[in-house]
């Protein structure tokens, strides 16, 4: 593991299509049961993304080769399903703004809770993978606010949908500001004995990483959210939120802790744990995989 | 002001890990961030541990932040006005 700065711009994701299309959308899902919509999504807009826009699938595909071996056709196919996937997860986003409800089996609840009701503010961080987004649905913490570090999506629709539906539940958003304003509001949110929300494997706002062992190979995650733990000395609890079934899905609790052996916890050890904990779910959940660019971003190992 | 300008130096090189530089390689007027010193967004995180601990102060507003670690000189002088140890 290493900490290093980092000069490339990562891809960031952003959600596609106009406003309008997202208020159908949400309006559309209010109505029809989410099943005809991913029908839908399967027949006319997945080909799409995998045909038209064939980067996406490209790195899907490698991937599915090279951190998982797959054989071509197996690989074709985990691309394939793993477009569908991402296609559902965006659907069941737009549904829950339409007011639909989705059913959570939550692995590590106790240690979530725990967390919520206690004292000490926390970090909680998340990657990627499944819908994370759903967590806020679930997982309550009814004595603390929790801070979370987004990127400013394009769509105001998007943005006006998160805040309306976060809000009752003590969601706040938090975007990163040139002026550095969100660090000191993530760390007094820690300090003050509230929640810091932020992605574990996307590299923004700050340019500093960390390098870990990850499916294999050496990967880059950002530095910001162990550090601002470590620092703290704050718990830091890692959430996934994966896709079970067309209404279910499974939130993954994972306390992190290197404080083992009498040592303080460091950023590249959480980093770490990060990593382990993300690996054991997307090898049991491969096609919720929903990094769309080179997550290694190293020639030398070819992933 | 000279003493905490010097204390703070050795404080930032400390908490940073900025093995190669001395206190006498940082200027206290120049940027903390991007040039000068070359801190990364990130490293303020260490600064505002070196307020809260080491001087008391823990109640910084997050706007004033690009003000207050604009350079060592500036964090002195808000040190200097709000510290409570």
């Amino acid at each position: 593991m290493k900490e290093q700065p980092h000069n490339a711009t990562q891809w960031q994701g952003t959600t596609d299509g106009l406003p309008w299309m997202h208020r159908a959308l949400i309006c559309v899902l209010g109505m029809v049961p989410v099943g005809v919509v991913y029908a839908i999504a399967a027949v006319f807009v997945v080909p799409f993304y995998i045909l038209g826009r064939r980067q996406g699938y490209l790195v899907q595909y490698r991937f599915f080769r090279q951190a998982f071996g797959f054989g071509a056709f197996k690989a074709f196919r985990y691309a394939c399903l793993n477009h569908l996937r991402f296609a559902q997860v965006i659907i069941d986003r737009f549904a829950v703004y339409g007011g639909r409800k989705f059913t959570f089996d939550v692995e590590g609840r106790a240690d979530y809770d725990e967390l919520a009701h206690g004292e000490s503010g926390f970090v909680q961080v998340f990657s990627h993978a499944g819908n994370y987004e759903l967590a806020g649905y679930e997982l309550r913490q009814p004595r603390k606010r929790l801070y979370a570090l987004l990127f400013r999506d394009g769509s105001q629709t998007i943005m006006d949908n998160r805040a309306s539906v976060f809000a009752p539940n003590g969601v706040e958003m938090v975007f990163v500001q040139p002026d550095m304003s969100h660090i000191f509001l993530l760390s007094n949110v820690v300090r003050d004995g509230n929640i810091a929300s932020i992605p574990g494997d996307r590299i923004f706002g700050s340019r500093k990483f960390v390098e870990c062992q990850f499916m294999g190979s050496p990967a880059r995650f950002p530095l910001g959210p162990f550090r601002l733990a470590a620092v703290r000395q704050a718990p830091i609890v890692a959430i996934f939120v994966m896709k079970e079934s067309w209404t279910s899905y499974r939130i993954f609790v994972r306390r992190l802790d290197s404080s083992d052996q009498g040592q303080k916890p460091t950023a590249l050890g959480l980093a770490q744990q990060f990593a382990d904990n993300l690996e054991d779910v997307v090898r049991r959940y491969p096609e919720q995989w929903f990094n769309y660019f080179d997550f290694w971003q190293n020639e030398n190992n070819g992933i | 002001m000279t003493e905490l300008l010097e204390t703070l130096k050795q404080q930032v090189i400390d908490a940073l890990n900025l093995e190669d530089l001395t206190p006498e390689d940082i200027d206290v007027d120049a940027p903390l961030f991007g040039e000068g010193l070359g801190l990364d967004s990130i490293d303020a995180l260490e600064l505002i541990m070196i307020l809260e601990k080491e001087y008391g102060i823990k109640h910084q507003s997050p706007a004033q932040g690009k003000e207050i670690f604009k350079s060592i000189r500036t964090m002195a002088e808000f040190i200097q006005a709000n510290r409570t140890k």
